[in-house]
Order: C-alpha cells, then structure tokens, then sequence
C-alpha cells in the first residue's frame, strides 16, 4: 500500500503536437510525481523537468506490426511504473497507456487534440468509455457525445 | 519572401507543385523560399531545400511576409503565435500524403474562424495567393488555464477520496 496520497501520473502523447498540447498544461500536476511516455527518443531532453521519459515507438493503424512492439513496450512501462492516474491526449500510444493504466486501476483523463473538429480521434472513441475525465477542445464535440466536456482550448 | 513549408514527416508534392506552378504564371510575384522534405518534385522557380534545423526554420518563419504550408497544426499554431498570415492546403488522404484527412476540417474551422486561408486545391490556392497580401489573421483566444484548473480540480478530487480503487494490482 503506498502511503503517500499524492498520485504518480502518467503523461502520455506522441511527439510532435500532441505532446505539445499536453504540455501546454502543466500548471495541473506541478509538485507532482510524474512520468513521460512519448514516441520519439529525441524529445526525451527537452521535456527538461528531470522526470523519467519513455519513448516507444511510432504506430498507427497503418503499421500493425509496429503497433506490436509498442504495445509491448507499453506493457513493459505499466508494470514497472504503475500509475495511479494517465493523462493524454493521444495518439494510439497513449490511448494504450490509458488502458493498461486503466486494468491496473488506474484514473484515466483524456484530453482529445484540437486538431480533431468533426469527431473525436479514433484513439479517443477507443479510451472513451472507461476515461474517468474526458475533455475535448471544440465546443460542439462536447454536445455531440455524452460525458464528454468541454472547458476551453488548449492552443 | 513568401516561406512554403511541408513539414519534415512527408512530402507534399502537390504543393509544392502548384506553388511552383504559379510563381510561373507569374500569379505569384514575390520571392518565395521553401522547406520540401524529401519530395520527389523539384520547383523550378524558387530555392527549396529539404530540411532545416529548428533555428534556421525559425529565422525563415519570423522573416517571411506570409506562410503557406500544409494545413498541420505545429504550422498553424507558430503562424498564430507569430500573428503571420498564413495559407494552408490540406493533405488528402486520397493522394497518400497522410493517414486520415483530419486536416480537411481543421483548415476549413480555423479559416471559418479568421485565423487563416485555406485551398482546397491547387484551383483555389490560385485566388487565395492573391488574398494573401492584404489577409490579417484573427488572433486566436486558447484557454489553457481552464483546462489546466478542470484537470486539477480532477486530482484534488482524486487525493482528498483517498485514491485508486481497491481493486487495483498496485495496493
């Protein structure tokens, strides 16, 4: 049993804009304990805030091979760090790091990239039925699905 | 100078060839420097090159007059922060210059909203080009603070509650 009641976070987004988005929201877990799980190795330095970065790889709906070895890693990342809460905001990455943290009981917060205006991401539809908090950027999206809120834009 | 921009994750060469395509109609009569990534086209009428570091990007981004790019939301986002004007045509996913066409409906919201111009195709880029020039982009109001508090509030919830479920593998 941890004794602590502060919760490990996990933040995950696939490099680029999704974890630009994330990051655009820091001010939610400062003086948190937290670790990264991104795509891409080169981004690992200049997230630059001392906390642990995984990066596991690149996948899509295009590569499902790929999507293998990154669910593996992923795995891998769960297991060994075991967090009480995910946060992301995609892509098919983070979404599985919601689910694993989710069958480990873990709080999942899911917040969809803006650039999705018509409907949620897929990796999004996928996480929504068992996110504990879903956000999405445009207004409409929010009165479109269920449980699903809108309180502003990131970017 | 006019900076055309594809990113570096794919070409775009339609782009590329419709820019090119119109600085030789004489269409579009200013100087246009371009990022390309690793196209199979090569312009004829400007100087292309297919990557640049953050700092030399940065430097073209901040010189330029206007911006046109693909319609990708790192793009979207430093025109905005920059307040340049900016002309984006959306990647198809028809012509596999990306995985889903997610970018279609981005352009065509932001445009709606006045941030930017948008080309459906190299037909509309021709009358957009001319708008350019005298386009000033809406300065767009994001709220990441609100996001930023409804998270928090979220966690506080989640530590004054006591925490994860009992059923949990971790407790």
């Amino acid at each position: 049993m941890r004794t602590t009641q502060s919760p490990k976070i996990c933040l995950a987004a696939s490099s680029g804009g999704h974890l630009s988005q994330l990051r655009k929201i820091a001010g939610a877990w400062s003086g948190r304990s937290v670790f990264w799980v991104t795509t891409v190795d080169i981004v690992n330095r200049s997230l630059g805030d001392g906390s642990r970065v995984y990066a596991v790889g690149e996948c899509n709906r295009e590569h499902l091979l790929r999507l293998v070895s990154v669910l593996f890693r992923c795995i891998y990342v769960a297991f060994k760090e075991r967090p009480d809460v995910v946060i992301s905001t995609g892509a098919a990455s983070g979404c599985l790091m919601c689910l694993l943290g989710r069958l480990g009981g873990a709080k999942v917060v899911w917040l969809d990239s803006i650039t999705n205006v018509e409907r949620i991401s897929l990796s999004g539809r996928l996480t929504r039925p068992f996110a504990d908090l879903f956000l999405v950027q445009w207004p409409d999206l929010a009165e479109r699905y269920p449980g699903v809120e809108y309180v502003g834009a990131v970017i | 100078m006019i900076f055309l921009t594809v990113g570096t994750q794919f070409p775009f060469d339609r782009l590329v060839k419709a820019v090119d395509d119109l600085v030789g109609e004489g269409v579009l009569a200013e100087e246009i420097f371009a990022q390309v990534g690793d196209g199979a086209y090569q312009p004829r009428h400007f100087q292309a090159v297919e990557a640049l570091d953050k700092k030399a990007f940065d430097g073209y981004f901040r010189d330029a007059s206007a911006i046109i790019s693909h319609a990708g939301m790192g793009t979207i986002t430093m025109a905005l922060d920059h307040g340049k004007s900016l002309l984006v045509m959306p990647r198809r996913k028809k012509f596999q210059e990306v995985v889903n066409d997610h970018q279609v409906g981005l352009a065509d919201r932001f445009a709606r909203l006045g941030h930017l111009l948008v080309a459906r195709d190299q037909t509309e880029l021709r009358d957009r080009v001319r708008q350019l020039g005298s386009f000033v982009p809406k300065p767009r109001q994001a709220d990441p603070e609100a996001v930023t508090q409804r998270v928090l509030r979220f966690l506080n919830r989640w530590e004054t509650s006591g925490g994860r479920s009992p059923n949990g593998f971790v407790s």
